[in-house]
């Protein structure tokens, strides 16, 4: 553990040095809510009679979107790491090599909970209604923070894999739009068709997205359609993607070393 | 000090696709000893290193690093070495003193213990003025040092440096070959050095192995491994019957050595001066045209010509 805050700390060394970075990693989510949840919202007018709607109902699967995205650049940086051998300094050192990826992970989850505190101000600017309650607020950082280290699991996985960088982007992008697209972060589940109902009941996204809504925004699941999951399997699902991700990562890693 | 600092037997590395980078190496290295494992690029002097510092797994063989095992007690090893890569391979957006710093930290140095390293290891590599700059403004010098202040960090017993030159000018280059007497003679470390530059393994080592294709063909000090060859080297480069040259060369009582490879002819005698003219007279003879003909006094090129059969080119 020491190691994956040495490891963090690092990253976050490197952060503070990098003014650009940081500010279009808190400009990206404002983006994101401004943007599509301004189109999104003239094109629900017609059908909902609270303008605000969507914005709250949209703010959770921003954060999960943020937190994709976020993993992206965590294996990127793993793969640059990988590719210029710094990733040497840190083998020979006396120090578990689940430490070494959790550092990595620990940094991209550092950055997505930051991205979600700036998406949550900006839907809240733009009308949503979030929750007072500090206990919701807890929940919504443990299943944030897990969803993060999970899908960090699944690419710095497939960054161990490979060397190069356009197979790795390749290969990321084929496994992120799936997570994106079939859940419930952006439409809600009851208006989809029930084939794809399958699909987003499978994906770990969806438990992540249905247990900040329940948790954070006001009236969450009656903005979902009433059609929620039970927080505990929120939980379940959500933690167990974390470990299995992780697991995955590990196992990779420690194939590409041999 | 008689202890063993690293020791190997039988190691052999295999890559997928059945590339056999090491094959069969014995090591017994003293502690406080400078060894140089020299040799062309390709020969397996990384992959060795990489076996005996615990980045890849032997394929057979076993190593020990001051009694450790290198594969059953990985974690041990990697307490008491120092590793500096052949690539850099450094941080280059921290500055020196961060690069030190979490360097220290990933070996759980407190505060004050890296405080004090840093100060001193800057010193020895002189890049105080330096250490506050991030890396990336370096010379490739520069970050060499840097990297050879990182290997120190962690106080190992045991420092591991893959060409820790290469490609650094002549001024660099004697300011590391400083360093790395100083740290054998002062804090009593054991080097294992990689080189393809046989002036550096002469200068610096206390022990040469020479490697070529996976394998060590001979060990020795640098005196000793020179001494073979005779007092001073002919060497020959020439066309026509080079193999009746030789047999007649071979036959000469004054002859030490002879190495061929490819029509280069190098021979081994007891005065240079004197030989000379007869030598070439016997050229003649045997109609073999000379084309360059030089004496010098033997070096550890001309040991390794002599082993392996070809010139390690100094690039």
């Amino acid at each position: 553990m020491n190691a994956a805050l040495t490891l963090w700390y690092k990253h976050m060394i490197k952060l503070r040095a990098h003014g650009e970075e940081t500010f279009g990693m808190l400009l990206q989510p404002v983006l994101w809510v401004v943007l599509f949840g301004a189109g999104m919202r003239s094109m629900m007018e017609g059908m909902t009679s609270d303008n605000h709607v969507y914005i709250a109902f949209m703010v959770p699967g921003i954060v999960a979107l943020s937190a994709l995205s976020g993993g992206i650049g965590g294996g990127t940086v793993w793969l640059e790491e990988r590719k210029n051998g710094i990733v040497k300094e840190y083998l020979v050192a006396p120090i578990p090599r689940l430490s070494i990826l959790a550092g990595n992970a620990l940094s991209t989850v550092t950055k997505s909970l930051m991205q979600a505190a700036v998406i949550f101000v900006v839907g809240v600017l733009m009308g949503a209604q979030v929750s007072g309650n500090p206990l919701g607020w807890m929940g919504g950082f443990v299943l944030t923070a897990a969803y993060g280290l999970g899908f960090s699991g699944i690419a710095l996985a497939v960054a161990s894999k490979t060397t190069s960088t356009g197979a790795y982007h390749m290969l990321i992008f084929l496994l992120n739009l799936p997570l994106l697209f079939f859940s419930n972060a952006l439409y809600p589940l009851n208006t989809l068709p029930g084939w794809m109902k399958v699909g987003v009941r499978l994906n770990p996204t969806s438990y992540v997205v249905d247990g900040l809504r329940q948790m954070v925004v006001v009236d969450g699941a009656a903005l979902a359609g009433g059609d929620t999951l039970p927080l505990w399997l929120c939980f379940a699902v959500v933690i167990g993607f974390a470990v299995a991700g992780m697991a995955l990562a590990l196992r990779a890693f420690n194939q590409s070393v041999r | 000090m008689s202890e063993t600092a690293i020791e190997a037997q039988g190691l052999v590395k295999r890559y997928d696709g059945d590339i056999l980078a090491v094959d069969g190496i014995d090591l017994s290295i003293p502690a406080n000893t400078v060894y140089a494992l020299l040799g062309p690029n390709g020969a397996g002097k990384t992959t060795t290193i990489s076996m005996l510092t615990t980045l890849v797994q032997p394929t057979a063989g076993t190593a020990h690093i001051l009694g450790l095992d290198v594969v059953r007690q990985a974690d041990k090893v990697r307490r008491r070495i120092g590793v500096t890569f052949q690539e850099t391979v450094l941080d280059d957006e921290l500055t020196g003193r961060q690069v030190l710093d979490f360097h220290g930290r990933l070996y759980r140095q407190s505060k004050a213990e890296r405080r004090a390293q840093i100060d001193e290891l800057l010193r020895l590599v002189e890049l105080e003025d330096a250490a506050d700059r991030p890396a990336m403004t370096y010379s490739g010098g520069m970050k060499r040092r840097l990297e050879l202040a990182r290997g120190l960090m962690s106080t190992p017993d045991v420092l591991f440096l893959d060409e820790p030159t290469l490609g650094l000018d002549p001024q660099n280059r004697a300011k590391v070959w400083d360093y790395i007497r100083t740290l054998k003679d002062q804090r009593g470390l054991t080097l294992l050095m990689t080189t393809h530059y046989m002036e550096e393994a002469e200068h610096i080592a206390d022990c040469v192995g020479i490697i070529d294709q996976g394998k060590i063909v001979i060990e020795g000090t640098p005196r000793e491994l020179i001494d073979q060859m005779g007092a001073d080297t002919i060497r020959m480069v020439g066309q026509g019957d080079c193999e009746g040259f030789v047999e007649a060369v071979r036959a000469l009582l004054y002859v030490e050595s002879v190495t061929v490879g490819e029509c280069i002819i190098q021979i081994g005698v007891d005065s240079g001066n004197k030989r000379l003219a007869e030598l070439v007279t016997l050229a003649n003879d045997r109609r073999m045209v000379i084309e360059d003909i030089s004496i010098a006094k033997p070096s550890l090129g001309d040991v390794f010509m002599k082993h392996t059969g070809r010139e390690l080119r100094d690039t």
